[in-house]
């Protein structure tokens, strides 16, 4: 059936609805980007109440929460982390996305760490590529935002930030500064809406990424089971020293 | 087998009913702790069904907005009147992109078009990703629960069905048996040619496609393969990326008590220039099946269902008898409803009765669908259009007509008392003759009192 065929049989059928009652949808802020602008800058003031819910949130969803002072620390973190569990194949996004390069202090750490390339790849090498994450113990990414109301991490895939980081190995470690930090599923709605004012920026990839802790089942005798498919932890680096910017 | 026979053997089935108590009151438990740590909810869940409300009054222009925007993207729009035109479109894809193996998640719309079926008849080996869908998949058997698929079965029948398929000793613990999924469906994730899912959600203004899990697999199947398939019925799509807040902020804690699902994956059209991962084709299949009609229909109110399952835990029909008793795809108080949509109402003229009508799913139910309102509809549908049993509909008719002629109602409940009198035990009426007996076989009937009511009150104004 086509396009036109099937909107007809809508409205065929719209049209002989009765009665019915008024309602309206959800009000879209009028120019998303000069609202989430407002917002950030609130939320620049009270940041340290929205990391505090955050952290509490987080962990309660199960995940590991670390604060550090600046990036700096951020490898010896990850270096103690991944000793601890076994892990020694680190793969992380490419410094553009994380934002920092932290291969050689990885390095330095006793961690074989993989930086991801920072476009596209042909066919072939793009396969490759996946036999290596898939490989890989642990992934470092950066956090677009950091919800507190929930304790979630909202990770945009696109250029150097390949989807499978955050979800092949089986340790997944974030890091993030304030600059992530929102308060509430309601403003993560301003900051989605702002993001698709207009047209993407170049790099921007196909999907965003809502992540609530470690993948989870309760599915056989609602055992709460984790590490399904995805990482069996998920860690949270939160750097006092902005870096993001 | 009838509806009946189904329920009765249900009620037989010892492990069943056990295991339906415990995830039931889990469920239940999980759900209620959720909301009272969220006071902002009861504004939120009639904010949620305004929204749904506002959408289906115009969800041509929502409809087309989702399509252009998912074209915008690259991505490919298909429409689907009926089941088989759904499993049609889905084929010829998947057999155009050379596929061998499709990875699944779980998606009520795929069971409903017995998408699996058609898939292995085309060769085509489909592959349940979802631990629940999984575990049923290798029983050979459908959902019980619409998010919790293997609730009916043990940890140790899982073991055993595991054993089966991979030839070993499996040890009837869920840690052991979820690590052995794990590896098992990964190796598959990383080979499956097309990725098939589902959608919760599809936002109009942004062309995205939501879907949310707890496992991961929605983002495997979303990430890996190189095609991605989403069946998604045309009543889901919502406005904006702030109507989509509302309705996250509500799903999963009224489906398990979550604040958010592990996993929220908002996918916009294929893989983009720059990306290495992503699919190289994105389809979003629409799907009828009965939907549309209801926009104009007596069951416009189930367009709402956002598929949570929390009618199903508090139903206290569901909780006895379990999800395969309905015997159709979608179980429970709002399953009977779906029934109805996608089969016709004559589908559903024992389901119809298969709920005690106490209210509690309209309760529960995040967007406060009327679900006892429909149901006693359909009955009445179902008597008007003379598809109810004969017997009943005939004992009904001679009810009304004495309720609403007191003389002979007065008479007939004289009359009654003396006919009664073999049948009262204890007090009730626990067994009646014939046909009658249907209706006794589960319910005890009050005896015509002496004196009766309307007796008591002219004796006390007499006196007064």
């Amino acid at each position: 059936m086509t396009r036109q065929e099937f909107l007809a049989r809508i409205r065929g059928e719209m049209r002989k609805t009765s009665g019915l009652f008024a309602a309206s949808v959800a009000e879209r802020p009028a120019h998303p980007q000069r609202i989430a602008d407002t917002l950030r800058r609130e939320l620049s003031e009270r940041w340290p109440e929205t990391l505090e819910v955050f952290r509490r949130e987080f962990e309660r969803v199960g995940g590991i929460f670390y604060r550090v002072p600046s990036l700096a620390e951020v490898p010896e973190v990850v270096g103690a982390l991944a000793r601890e569990r076994g892990a020694r194949r680190v793969i992380a996004w490419h410094p553009s996305a994380l934002r920092a390069d932290l291969s050689g202090p990885l390095m330095a750490q006793d961690l074989e760490t993989h930086l991801m390339p920072p476009g596209g790849l042909p066919e072939a090498e793009r396969h490759g590529l996946r036999a290596h994450i898939a490989e890989a113990d642990l992934g470092l990414t950066g956090v677009d935002l950091a919800v507190a109301e929930t304790g979630t991490l909202v990770l945009v895939s696109g250029a150097g930030r390949p989807r499978s980081t955050a979800l092949l190995p089986p340790y997944h470690v974030a890091v993030f500064d304030r600059t992530a930090l929102v308060e509430s599923l309601q403003q993560l709605g301003v900051v989605l809406e702002s993001w698709h004012e207009g047209q993407p920026p170049v790099g921007r990839g196909g999907a965003i990424h809502f992540i609530t802790g470690p993948s989870r089942t309760a599915d056989i005798e609602l055992t709460l089971t984790r590490g399904v498919h995805g990482p069996k932890e998920v860690h949270a680096i939160f750097v006092d020293a902005p870096f993001v910017g | 087998m009838s509806f009946r026979q189904r329920a009765a053997s249900a009620l037989n089935d010892a492990s069943l009913q056990e295991a339906l108590t415990i995830a039931t009151t889990k469920f239940i438990e999980l759900r209620r702790e959720a909301f009272d740590g969220f006071p902002q909810g009861e504004r939120l869940r009639d904010r949620a069904r305004q929204i749904k409300e506002a959408t289906l009054q115009q969800l041509d222009h929502y409809v087309e907005r989702l399509v252009d925007n998912v074209e915008r993207l690259g991505g490919h729009a298909h429409y689907a009147v009926t089941a088989e035109e759904a499993r049609d479109i889905v084929l010829e894809i998947a057999k155009r992109g050379g596929a061998r193996m499709a990875v699944k998640t779980k998606s009520m719309a795929t069971e409903e078009i017995e998408l699996n079926e058609a898939l292995t008849r085309a060769g085509i080996t489909p592959v349940e990703t979802d631990l629940g869908e999984y575990i049923i998949q290798l029983a050979h058997e459908k959902p019980s629960h619409i998010i919790a698929p293997a609730i009916h079965k043990t940890k140790g029948q899982v073991a055993q069905l595991f054993a089966r398929e991979l030839k070993r000793e499996v040890a009837a613990d869920a840690e052991v048996l979820t690590r052995i999924a794990r590896a098992e469906l990964r190796d598959k994730f990383l080979r499956a040619e097309v990725g098939i899912t589902g959608a919760n959600f599809a936002v109009a203004d942004t062309g995205t496609v939501v879907l949310v899990t707890n496992e991961g697999n929605g983002r495997m199947v979303t990430s890996l393969p190189r095609v991605h398939i989403a069946v998604m019925g045309v009543e889901k799509v919502v406005p904006s990326m702030t109507d989509l807040m509302i309705f996250l902020a509500i799903l999963a804690k009224s489906a398990t008590g979550q604040k958010l699902s592990v996993y929220t994956t908002l996918v916009q059209g294929p893989r983009r220039p720059g990306e290495l991962e992503g699919p190289d084709e994105f389809h979003l299949v629409l799907l009828d099946n009965g939907r549309i009609k209801q926009l104009a229909g007596p069951l416009r109110e189930a367009l709402s269902c956002l598929r949570c399952g929390a009618c199903l835990n508090v139903c206290p029909v569901y909780r006895q008898i379990g999800g395969h008793a309905y015997g159709y795809t979608y179980p429970g108080p709002i399953g009977i409803l779906l029934t109805a949509m996608l089969h016709g109402q004559e589908s559903v003229k024992e389901l119809a009765h298969a709920s005690s009508l106490c209210g509690a799913c309209a309760d529960a139910c995040p967007v406060r669908i009327d679900i006892p309102r429909m149901l006693i509809e359909l009955r009445q549908g179902g008597v008007e259009s003379k598809t109810a049993p004969w017997a009943e509909r005939v004992v009904f008719k001679t009810l009304g007509r004495l309720l609403t002629r007191p003389a002979l109602y007065r008479l007939s409940a004289r009359l009654a008392r003396l006919f009664q009198r073999p049948f009262v035990r204890d007090g009730a009426i626990r067994r009646l003759p014939l046909f009658f007996g249907h209706w006794t076989r589960t319910r005890d009937l009050p005896p015509v009192a002496a004196p009766t009511f309307s007796e008591r009150w002219a004796e006390l104004e007499r006196e007064s």
